[in-house]
């Protein structure tokens, strides 16, 4: 049951007078959205130089002395922390969550402005911590994302001593800004929806984005476990996760821990995690789908079931990530089976966008090009997700550049096409101008063929057997001089799609100097966010009354009506019809 | 089944006019909810430290804190004392929950002083459980049933250092003047708190003194042996 009474918290509203209260220690959700925002793109442009760092070391081996096999792990380490935690996780749900919620369903701010606010300052916090690890004795931890014990902890692994207290520290603030964040989504989103903004009337966007966080408070306690665990084996001498082990060629004071259940704990987390990043990816995509081709998207219901039923099947595949490291056959045999089962409603998902596009007038705006983009992508990387799901397929292809260059395309190029393709529909609703369009299709051209050149090529390689995580391949019988020859060719277009990424990053700077000031609603959305009385939304977002809600957020095209869209907040009587158009019987009178 | 019709509603199809007046007043509180996914959050760390700790008591070398005479929990007195305390504060909770429905201020300010006193009482007892079990030489890193002693006690101790940092700041609210009504559902979140962490700290006291033939049974019965 929504609380009316809740969403519209009016005379409760923290107003802020100084600049520092409106700006920096600010408790209103657009304001911290765009905090999380920044922060979320700074640390992913860092994790974009770590990248073109590996991939310069990779394509032209023995080229560059500044990278040494200690820097090589360090940055392979950081850039996918960087990437999946700091960056994608927080811009998703910390950005995107943040500005859309209260937006969408109809209430003035989050339900706990304060702690929404505290929760920026805390993933603020553990970013700095993450930073500092750069500059510490011993640099960053070159453990891996994954940060796998035993050799996480010990000496020999680049960043065993500082790093990878700081990476864990980083890790435990991080999931305490999560927690307090996404509370925040899950209770505004429960009860504080407004005036007839039923659960089933809610846009994709939030039903993934409040999906995803409910994995997310679930999943993040199993790497806040983790972590906790593992500092106290490597500050205290605990064993939770360390066996008996000779380090260097002594004998350490570790007795009897068990790596595996690190895994298991971590892959708890880490499958969810997947899922954290693409179910509100889903959703906006299916947001911007459904808008750009003014068409009303296809199976709605479906498209929240298959959600939720994705939510809760990802629980249940974590030991995929593990058939390596040795299991009983029969489990293996059931997370080989869940695994496959995701694909059904993942299908049903793709099938949706596609059948939504079918028909429809589709505009090839630039934000539309990266959602059907990121549909070739997202099935790419679907694709060849259902073999590494196999056991028997798994075991030779793991650990190879196959593995990288499907988890790249699913969850890598995939939640950024859609987090470009939001950032472009949603930028005239943040800012009130849109972003330049030439600049646009020449960003998406250059990402969508220029990621492809880089992990198409990727799969081949790792089927060839090329190993993840290696400094240098040195001689090897079995790797063709091809292999090299296409590393080589992919490190060329890693630099030139990091490129294309600066001309986004002009494009922002560009449009908020130099662009005029867009039309209100420039792409016709239905949804209530763009029905504002203020554009940008001012502070309460909506005036003295709360919008009252009359339908879902898709009803485009709707046969009659003369307007080619119907906003949630317009009731049926003030929907205007084409001139001899029944709308009881749908009929048109004849002429 | 409200959840299941909320999901097969068919949001095209126009909604009867009744649907839109949603009551006001009524729906649980907020806060409430929040509090109720934050139990979730919190019971799920320590279930997966349960089943790492279930895992872990089969391995060999895994010495448990009772079941022989001379191990430090086979009786456990000082355990049972800090018990009784958790048990007071929680006590003490609940009548400051219980005058608040009685409309008693006063009631109210005593319940959350003593209850937050007795849980600081605890947090202290721990300390000296730990000092107690160091100084018999069962360290933290000695095997990994203490290990797991202090990161379970000291876990549980931290969250209920929160939550008095929680009930320090509705005490600081009472002081200013706020009314019961605006302070109700902060103390009725701490006391449902309250009752959680009593409830988390029984079961963590069952597991932590067990003999290794229980933890052999429960760990079967868990698929985990």
């Amino acid at each position: 049951m929504t609380h009316i009474a809740v969403a519209d918290q009016e005379p409760e509203l923290h107003h802020p007078r100084t600049f520092i209260g409106k700006y920096i220690w600010s408790q209103d959700h657009k304001v911290i959205a765009i905090q999380y925002g920044c922060t979320a793109i700074f640390v992913g442009l860092i994790a974009l130089v770590l990248s073109v760092v590996m991939r310069l070391q990779l394509g032209f081996p023995d080229q560059f002395d500044f990278i040494n096999p200690n820097m090589y792990l360090q940055f392979v380490t950081m850039h996918g922390m960087i990437m999946v935690v700091y960056m994608l996780t927080a811009l998703l749900l910390g950005g995107f969550g943040n500005y859309l919620i209260p937006l969408m369903v109809g209430t003035r701010d989050m339900i706990f402005p304060y702690l929404n606010m505290l929760s920026f300052w805390f993933y603020f916090l553990s970013v700095l911590v993450l930073l500092a690890s750069f500059f510490v004795p011993g640099g960053p931890t070159g453990a891996g994302w994954t940060l796998y014990p035993p050799q996480s902890i010990l000496e020999g692994t680049p960043g065993s001593g500082l790093g990878i207290v700081l990476m864990l520290v980083s890790l435990a603030i991080f999931i305490i800004a999560f927690t307090m964040g996404g509370l925040n989504y899950v209770t505004t989103i429960l009860q504080a929806r407004t005036r007839g903004m039923t659960l089933m009337r809610m846009p994709l966007t939030i039903w993934g984005i409040f999906t995803a966080t409910i994995l997310g408070l679930f999943a993040f306690p199993a790497l806040l476990v983790s972590a906790i665990m593992m500092l106290f084996d490597g500050l205290l001498g605990t064993s939770f996760f360390m066996p008996a082990i000779v380090s260097l060629g002594e004998a350490t004071d570790f007795e009897g821990g068990s790596p595996i259940l690190f895994q298991h704990l971590f892959w708890f987390f880490g499958h969810p995690e997947v899922y954290i990043v693409a179910l509100p990816a889903f959703g906006m995509v299916s947001d911007v789908l459904s808008i750009h081709a003014r068409k009303n998207i296809f199976g709605y219901r479906m498209m929240v079931w298959a959600i939720v039923i994705i939510g809760g099947l990802s629980f249940v595949v974590w030991a995929h990530h593990m058939y390596v490291s040795g299991m009983n056959p029969y489990f293996g045999f059931f997370f080989a089976t869940t695994t496959l089962i995701i694909a059904v409603p993942t299908a049903i998902k793709v099938y949706n966008w596609v059948l939504t596009l079918w028909q429809g007038n589709i505009h090839l705006t630039v934000p539309m090009l990266f959602a059907i983009g990121f549909i070739f992508t997202f099935t790419h990387g679907g694709l060849s997700g259902l073999f590494l799901g196999n056991v028997v397929i798994d075991m030779p292809l793991s650990d190879t550049f196959f593995v990288v260059a499907h988890f790249h395309m699913v969850m890598g190029v995939s939640p950024i096409l859609v987090l470009y393709s939001a950032i472009y529909h949603w930028f005239p609703l943040v800012t009130g101008k849109q972003l330049n369009t030439r600049l646009g299709m020449i960003h998406f051209w250059g990402t969508f063929l220029g990621t492809y050149a880089i992990f198409l090529p990727m799969h081949y390689i790792g089927f060839l057997g090329v190993p993840r995580r290696y400094y240098a391949l040195g001689d090897t019988s079995f790797i063709p001089d091809s292999a090299h020859a296409l590393n080589a060719n992919m490190t060329i277009a890693v630099i030139i799609v990091a490129l294309f990424q600066l001309v986004f990053i002009f494009n922002l700077f560009w449009t908020m100097k130099r662009e005029p000031k867009s039309k209100i609603n420039p792409w016709g959305a239905a949804s209530l966010e763009w029905h504002t009385p203020e554009v940008p939304p001012g502070h309460g977002n909506w005036g003295k009354e709360l919008p009252t809600v009359h339908r879902w957020a898709y009803d485009y095209s709707v046969p009659g009506v003369v307007q080619d869209y119907i906003p949630q907040h317009v009731p049926d009587s003030d929907v205007v019809y084409e001139s001899g158009f029944d709308p009881s019987t749908s009929k048109r009178e004849p002429t | 089944m409200k959840g299941f019709s909320a999901l097969t509603e068919k949001p095209w199809l126009a909604l009867p006019d009744g649907q839109l007046a949603l009551d006001p007043g009524s729906g649980t509180p907020p806060a409430q909810i929040a509090l109720r996914f934050l139990l979730m959050v919190i019971s799920i760390a320590f279930v997966l430290i349960f089943v790492t700790f279930l895992t872990r008591s089969q391995y060999p070398d895994f010495q448990a804190l009772a079941g022989e005479p001379w191990l430090p929990f086979n009786q456990s007195p000082r355990l049972w004392a800090t018990t009784a305390v958790l048990v007071a504060a929680s006590l003490a909770m609940h009548w400051a929950r219980h005058s608040i429905k009685a409309g008693r201020p006063d009631g109210v300010m005593l319940g959350i002083s003593v209850g937050g006193f007795l849980a600081l009482v605890f947090i202290m007892a721990q300390w000296t459980t730990w000092n107690y079990l160091t100084n018999l030489g069962y360290g933290i890193n000695e095997n990994s049933a203490n290990s797991y002693f202090y990161l379970f006690t000291g876990l549980h101790a931290l969250h209920l250092f929160g939550g008095v940092v929680a009930l320090v700041r509705v005490f600081i609210r009472i002081g200013k003047g706020y009314s019961l009504e605006q302070v109700a559902i902060a103390v009725k979140a701490c006391t449902t708190y309250w009752h959680y962490l009593l409830g988390l700290w029984l079961l963590l006291f069952f597991l932590l003194t067990r003999s290794p033939e229980t933890y052999a049974i429960i760990a079967a019965a868990c698929g985990l042996g």
